[in-house]
């Protein structure tokens, strides 16, 4: 009884006060994903987030819980992929970056070949595929400009291909062009590392 | 002529997202010039010091913006803008506000059509969306679309990089 009481009390304690936001229901549901995700040592802001972002909406419950449950999956498959030393925002581009496609394989092959933070390179990956470029070749794209491009060099192949598209290209051929012409116009100074790959283990 | 039109706003709409140099040493100048002034010209209005320290809280919140999860020294100020001439109101809400729209209300200048508001980012990726009339989700053009909605709106998402962006 008491167990119980302490228990009842720590939960309250803990429970974000945003969430007062949502309904008794959907609170209750979210907040018991926000405790399993913090007891995994997920991060929660995003869990908080999404459910921040379904009360404003007017989304119904069933749907915002959903979310957030998903959220949590796909926030400990990134963390597989990636590393307990991987960062929030990390995680959540990487949970992006598998929602457009990309496989956990691609994520722990970007994360071997890159120097952290790799949010931006997972983030293009996933808005390459947003706009249309097959998941595949977007992955091909990134992991061969991860090595050697600057996130600043990341973003402006993505708006390059994102022109070629909204003047009519097929989404994949903007890809590899942009990304053959890219390979070209790579200075020495532009380059954060250049040289081989950056191997770097994550447990 | 539209492309022409559009590529003139594109440009006008990338200028204005481009980071917002704050001085650092702009409260230190404010300061030595609030110490030239002769005493007893501060003494002759009394209302003028609790307007300043409002300020100065005021200033360091917005500065600070303790709501923001992962306020840094490495955040960046971006400028986020919405051509809208239709609208009355404008609000940016997102991950970065705990979508919120009360937060970050956005300011058109002489009803132009043109909404704006700067705001403050830590390196990650956020979702977000403007919120026109209070009732009209409306997706940033001129940004990546979030592609999983679960709620049935439209969003975007930003990225602010931490290494060479």
């Amino acid at each position: 009884m008491i167990l119980a009481a302490l228990l009842l009390v720590t939960q309250v304690a803990v429970q974000d006060p945003r969430l007062d936001r949502l309904d008794p229901d959907t609170r209750s549901a979210v907040a018991a994903v926000v405790d399993s995700a913090r007891v995994a040592r997920l991060p929660i802001e995003p869990i908080i987030q999404r459910a921040l972002e379904g009360a404003t909406k007017g989304a119904p419950a069933t749907r915002i819980v959903a979310a957030v449950r998903r959220l949590a999956v796909d926030l400990g498959i990134a963390r597989a992929a990636l590393g307990t030393s991987a960062s929030e925002a990390e995680l959540e581009a990487a949970v992006a970056a598998l929602r457009a496609g990309a496989t956990p394989q691609v994520i722990a092959r970007l994360r071997d070949a890159r120097r952290p933070p790799l949010t931006m390179a997972l983030s293009v990956l996933a808005d390459l595929v947003a706009s249309g470029v097959p998941a595949d070749s977007a992955a091909a794209a990134v992991l061969a400009l991860a090595p050697k491009a600057r996130d600043a060099d990341l973003v402006e192949f993505r708006r390059a291909v994102e022109r070629d598209i909204a003047l009519g290209a097929p989404p994949g051929a903007a890809t590899s062009v942009r990304l053959n012409a890219g390979a070209l116009d790579i200075t020495p100074g532009s380059l954060s590392s250049p040289g081989t790959p950056i191997r770097r283990s994550r447990p | 002529m539209f492309e022409r039109e559009d590529e003139t706003v594109e440009r006008v709409i990338q200028h204005l997202r481009r980071p917002v140099a704050v001085d650092p040493g702009l409260d230190a100048r404010v300061m030595r010039q609030i110490a030239q002034v002769p005493r007893e010209e501060r003494r002759g209005r009394p209302l003028l010091w609790p307007l300043l320290a409002a300020a100065a809280v005021v200033a360091t919140v917005l500065v600070a913006q303790p709501w923001n999860r992962n306020a840094a020294s490495t955040a960046d100020t971006l400028q986020f803008v919405l051509v809208a001439p239709q609208a009355a109101s404008v609000a940016l809400v997102g991950d970065f506000n705990d979508w919120d729209p009360a937060r970050s209300p956005m300011q058109t200048a002489h009803g132009a059509g043109i909404w704006a508001t700067v705001v403050r980012l830590a390196p990650g990726r956020y979702r977000y969306a403007f919120l026109v009339n209070g009732v009209e989700w409306r997706a940033d053009p001129n940004a990546p679309a979030a592609k999983d909605d679960e709620f049935g709106t439209p969003s975007s998402v930003i990225t602010v990089g931490g290494r060479g962006s």
